[in-house]
């Protein structure tokens, strides 16, 4: 395997001196990272306002994450984002995995004016009001489908899949079908089984996108029911000169704990994906 | 059994598609286009659609404030509530897809365009006819605030009716601090406030005497901060005595504002953060106690800055002998659509029914009985907690009590801050105009403003001198701001 | 290895009927996609007509609709007009400089997160590195202010109040004076460029670890046996495996390389106008009073072209490389 011998002996030391600036590299760049966050973290401990970089906070105090939990207001929007992030990845998966397929299908008649036509949709767009009326006019406004629907037809996302899905070999295709698999067959026994690192990554695109949408909420739902958490965060945000609401607790406390919440669950989501991106796995399968 | 995924999955697919297409469920259509609405009869409307920014949550209780209206009136009220940060663009979605709401609450950045647009009913003619208790009641001037004159040759009419006073902001001192410096006498001329300023900034350790969300407002009244540095100087454009109309930036008063500002700042007075400043900005470095004084909104704001600044109080101060006066702004409208069917219905049942200094307002401003007040024996009230945080008190349902524009009598308390507060601010207040409308204020506007702020800035950070800031001005918005001129004085 | 697959032997190609036949069921599979595309972006696309008109407020709350005597004028007044070719200007340069550093350092910091010898602490490190993409920009713009300040006082008599960077960097005995790095012309951009790959590198490692997990150890042991360093096995097959990402991911960012908006927004100010005013900070601002969709929609209209031309370039460029562009 790979050579992960680690030692100063001549021969080595170059790859000795190399693990170690590179170490000492990703610990710069994670001070770097961590260091806004925690602050972040410290404000919303501390229940006043503190104007600043401070990183200790000198009181702890969860005034703020019982409120998101407890306040209806915010706690809703939560679900609602579970719900919206799940039918995305899955529909979004499902419609970039289907539409990679078909474009790799490189002599299927009409395959390209396909894939010119999804391409043309990253560049051209309806603009605000057009897109407005068509969502009223297919009745979607209010509809959490005006939200999910968008983000799952993600081009960037299909035109990435395809990638993955080029990027295994032709052989086993033509194996396949020799041994008399159909299209869907080839699909669910081959290509999918062997992109797991590809649906990993993308499926946490979709997730991703669909846990911080904002702006598809603002402009397609009035109904305050159907809010996402990130929208709330929004509206935490805003800045309502004159108008204040009931919330007794430092605002800018509220503000933090709701961010540390919505971070909170990407950092256990993630190394769950990156198991599936271990070197050598895909090829591996393939042997078997 | 492949064949069957297959099916599944494009079946799929398709129900998705078909889902989409029946799930959704359309507003609930408004009335239709009402037209030319002419003074027409008085008939009760049987249902009214508002859209409202500035009222409390339905997670608070809006919807039992709906209720309680149809209780009294037998009218169904249904509010919808767009994200603030996004109220405007969801407005004009609204309109163009020709169904806004009834009523609309709308700032007075945009009540202008809209009325000189057409789309806004002018209830100038129901308001002078009314009979309503609201009409005998109501303070006249907030009324004429919002008079437009959209040049159809009607002269200034009224197109939509004032929910609050328009409120402006004052300066705040941090008591302990201002005691110090002042002996808790307040600054009566510049000098004497530039002294207090230097008092403050002497007692180091990072003390920042005067701070503010940006040197200049983005939206009229443009100096409605940092009044003490402006004074008699206008960033804007205004008519004079004659008539005629002048580039308040060009005037030598706004050469004198620039040198007072870049004065100020050189010495260490103003917030060198201020260009970044935004306005929670400000408030975190006053309530850390960071800040001596700051010019802020008057009214319930004291209450909460004071709140959130521990260790001492607030002073509001009043306006010092130069600059004159603080700025009321021009009151938030109540507007009605074109597109509603019964307007003068509307207007007698909703608009002037929640100014009548009774059951209405009372509704209008403090909500429901029992749910967010509750009445004492001795005929005042006491406000109950918000639903969703039982430590706070609610403030209102629309209407901000403090700012009511009738003489009505509030049955709760007002706290004493919010009241005096007030009351420096209306001693020492003058009313802004509505802003002027048409397609050549509105072509050239947006880049005469960035030319400003561009100007302002780098004189203030010292990057140019006043000289070289007035002849940048004229160089890079001399065209915009004679366009301006030519169609303001072309219409008189 | 992808993109090998030149057909050398000139294949005779089936009747079409055969191939439809074929297809059928990929044809089956294409209705929902194609049926989605046509209701949620092409449908929408009618409105690319507005470019043509006048359609502002007024058309719109007077119900008169657009105004199309305005044919090519929005165009007209565009170039027109100093503030959108100051805006264009920038716009090119930060999105072009924010692309190239977005490249090559993601790429970079990808290859040394897979170098590093643990599975744990692979897993560890990306999930630090990526958190920052989860805070919005509003929230990234604030604290970088604070941390980027040159202190409430800049006379300089008074230090207390530095932010963090400068107070370190004086520490250190870079500068003697604090520098606002936010509105000073000359550190405006570099600035932007960091807290940019701050927010977004981490992220965008993602899916090049994902095509680094595709190349088969084989070629590895091979070139091990060859006597190959970590070196050569990185420039000689890591690279040119991960080539296909790296111009993939380049022409998706290409094709939206003008639409620089949030960032920019929550971070210019006065000062920084003339380095770091964009195009839809411009259209926002003229938006705000002027409300000219007509006006907007050309502006859009317009880098649409842009972002065709730039990314058909690209593709070309991709064909003449592997042989085949992203489509």
């Amino acid at each position: 395997m790979l050579s992960t011998q680690f030692s100063f002996r001549k021969g080595y030391r170059a790859r000795a001196v190399f693990v170690i600036l590179n170490a000492i590299f990703f610990i710069f760049m994670m001070v770097c990272m961590i260091v806004p966050i925690i602050k972040i973290l410290s404000d919303s401990l501390m229940n006043h306002t503190v104007y600043g970089l401070k990183l200790i906070p000198d009181e702890i105090n969860f005034i703020a994450y019982g409120r998101i939990f407890s306040q209806e207001s915010l706690r809703r929007p939560l679900v609602i984002s579970v719900y919206t992030t799940l039918m995305t990845t899955f529909i979004g998966l499902l419609i970039s995995t289907i539409g990679a397929y078909i474009l790799i299908q490189r002599e299927m008649p009409g395959v390209k004016l396909f894939g010119y036509m999804l391409m043309f949709t990253m560049i051209f767009n309806g603009g605000l009001i057009p897109t407005f009326l068509v969502m009223k006019t297919i009745g979607l406004l209010d509809s959490l489908w005006a939200v999910i629907i968008p983000i799952s037809l993600n081009v960037s996302n299909l035109v990435l899949m395809r990638s993955f899905f080029e990027g295994l070999p032709k052989s086993l295709f033509e194996a396949a079908e020799i041994d008399g698999c159909t299209p869907i067959g080839i699909f669910f026994k081959i290509v999918l089984p062997l992109s797991k690192a590809a649906l990993a990554s993308i499926g946490l695109f979709f997730a991703v996108a669909a846990w911080s949408e904002y702006f598809h909420y603002v402009m397609y739902i009035s109904d305050t029911s159907k809010y996402n958490f990130q929208y709330k965060l929004r509206d935490l945000f805003a800045d309502k000169q004159e108008q204040s609401e009931g919330i007794n607790i430092n605002v800018k406390t509220l503000q933090s704990a709701a961010i540390i919440v919505s971070i909170v669950p990407f950092m256990f989501i993630y190394p769950f994906c990156q198991k599936y991106f271990m070197t050598g796995i895909t090829m591996g399968a393939v042997k078997e | 059994m492949k064949k069957n995924l297959l099916i599944r999955l494009t079946g799929l697919g398709l129900a998705v598609v078909m889902a989409a297409g029946m799930s959704g469920c359309g507003g609930s259509g408004g009335g239709t286009g009402g037209g030319s609405a002419a003074t027409e009869e008085y008939s009760k409307p049987e249902s009214i659609k508002m859209t409202f920014d500035t009222c409390m949550t339905f997670e608070n209780g809006l919807q039992d404030v709906c209720d309680e209206y149809k209780n009294q009136t037998g009218i169904d009220l249904s509010i919808e509530k767009p994200d603030h940060a996004k109220y405007y663009e969801k407005i004009t979605l609204a309109f163009a897809s020709g169904n806004p709401s009834d009523v609309i609450e709308m700032g007075s950045t945009y009540y202008p365009e809209n009325a000189n647009n057409g789309a806004l009913w002018d209830m100038t003619d129901a308001w002078e006819n009314t009979t309503a208790t609201a009409k005998s009641i109501i303070d006249e001037s907030y009324v004429d605030a919002l008079k437009v004159d959209i040049k159809d040759g009607n002269g200034p009419r009224l197109y939509g009716f004032p929910t609050v006073a328009g409120n402006g902001t004052i300066t705040y001192a941090r008591k302990d601090w201002f005691d110090e410096a002042t002996g808790g006498n307040a600054p009566k001329n510049y000098d004497e406030f530039i002294e207090m300023l230097r008092k403050f900034k002497a007692r180091g350790n990072g003390a920042i005497p005067i701070t503010a969300a940006g040197l200049i407002n983005s939206e009229t009244p443009y100096d409605i901060y940092l009044r003490e540095f402006y004074q008699d100087a206008i960033p804007d454009f205004y008519q004079k005595e004659d008539g005629s109309w002048v580039d308040g930036f060009t005037e030598p008063a706004m050469e004198g504002a620039l040198q007072r500002m870049r004065d100020a700042f050189a010495e260490g007075l103003i917030d060198g953060e201020i260009v970044t400043n935004n306005t929670s900005t400000c408030r975190d470095k006053f309530n850390s106690g960071l800040v001596g004084a700051f010019n802020y909104w008057a009214g319930m704001w004291c209450a909460k800055l004071d709140d959130s600044t521990p260790d001492t109080e607030l002073v509001p101060l009043p306006i010092i002998e130069e600059a004159g006066h603080y700025i009321e702004r021009v009151p938030t409208a109540m507007v009605i659509t074109n597109n509603c069917s019964n307007p003068v219905g509307v207007f007698e049942d909703l608009i002037m029914y929640s100014h009548d200094g009774g059951a209405g307002q009372l509704l209008f401003t403090r909500g429901v009985k029992d749910k967010h007040y509750t009445e004492n024996s001795d005929g005042t009230a006491t406000a109950l907690a918000y639903y969703e945080d039982p430590n706070t008190l609610v403030e209102k349902s629309f209407y901000a009590p403090e700012l009511s524009i009738t003489e009505w009598q509030d049955p709760i308390a007002l706290d004493p801050r919010v009241e005096s507060s007030l009351q420096v601010f209306r001693e020492n207040r003058e009313f802004a105009t509505v802003p002027q409308v048409s397609d050549v204020i509105s072509d050239n506007l947006a880049n005469l403003n960035v030319v400003k702020k561009e100007v302002i800035a780098n004189v203030v950070h010292g990057n140019i001198s006043v000289e070289e800031g007035m002849e940048k001005y004229n160089n890079e918005a001399g065209s915009y701001v004679e366009a301006i001129l030519a169609d303001l004085n072309s219409n008189g | 290895m992808a993109g090998v697959n030149h057909e050398t032997l000139v294949v005779k190609k089936p009747p079409l009927g055969n191939l439809l036949y074929k297809y059928r069921y990929f044809y089956l599979m294409a209705i929902p996609v194609v049926v989605l595309l046509l209701i949620f972006f092409y449908w929408p696309m009618l409105g690319i007509r507005f470019a043509f008109s006048t359609y502002k407020l007024k058309h719109i709350t007077s119900g008169a609709g657009p105004d199309y005597s305005t044919g090519f004028g929005n165009f007209v007044a565009l170039f027109k007009d100093k503030f959108f070719i100051d805006s264009f200007r920038n716009t090119v340069v930060l999105s072009f400089w924010n692309l190239v550093f977005s490249t090559v350092f993601t790429v970079i910091v990808a290859l040394l997160i897979n170098e590093l010898q643990h599975e744990w602490a692979k897993k560890f490190v990306q999930t630090v590195l990526y958190l920052p993409h989860f805070l919005s920009w509003v929230v990234v713009a604030s604290i970088f202010t604070l941390l980027l300040s040159a202190g409430a006082d800049q006379t300089g008599t008074d230090l207390t109040t530095v932010g963090f960077v400068n107070a370190i960097f004086m520490k250190l005995g870079f500068i003697d004076h604090p520098i606002a790095f936010l509105t000073t012309k000359e550190t405006w951009r570099p600035a932007w460029y960091i807290i940019q790959r701050w927010k977004e590198t981490g992220w965008g490692t993602i899916i090049y670890l994902a095509a680094l997990s595709g190349i088969s150890p084989d070629l590895y042991e091979a070139a091990e046996i060859d006597g190959a360093g970590r070196m050569k096995q990185t420039w000689y097959i890591t690279l040119p495996s991960l080539m296909d990402t790296i111009l993939i991911v380049f022409i998706l960012n290409l094709a939206k390389i003008l639409n620089v908006f949030e960032s920019v927004f929550v971070l210019y100010n006065e000062l920084v106008y003339s380095v770091s005013d964009v195009i839809q900070t411009y259209t926002y601002r003229k938006g705000i009073q002027g409300n000219d969709y007509g006006y907007s929609t050309a502006i859009g209209l317009f880098k649409s072209v842009i972002s065709l031309f730039l990314v058909t370039g690209a593709d070309y460029v991709a064909k003449r490389i592997r042989g085949y562009g992203i489509v």
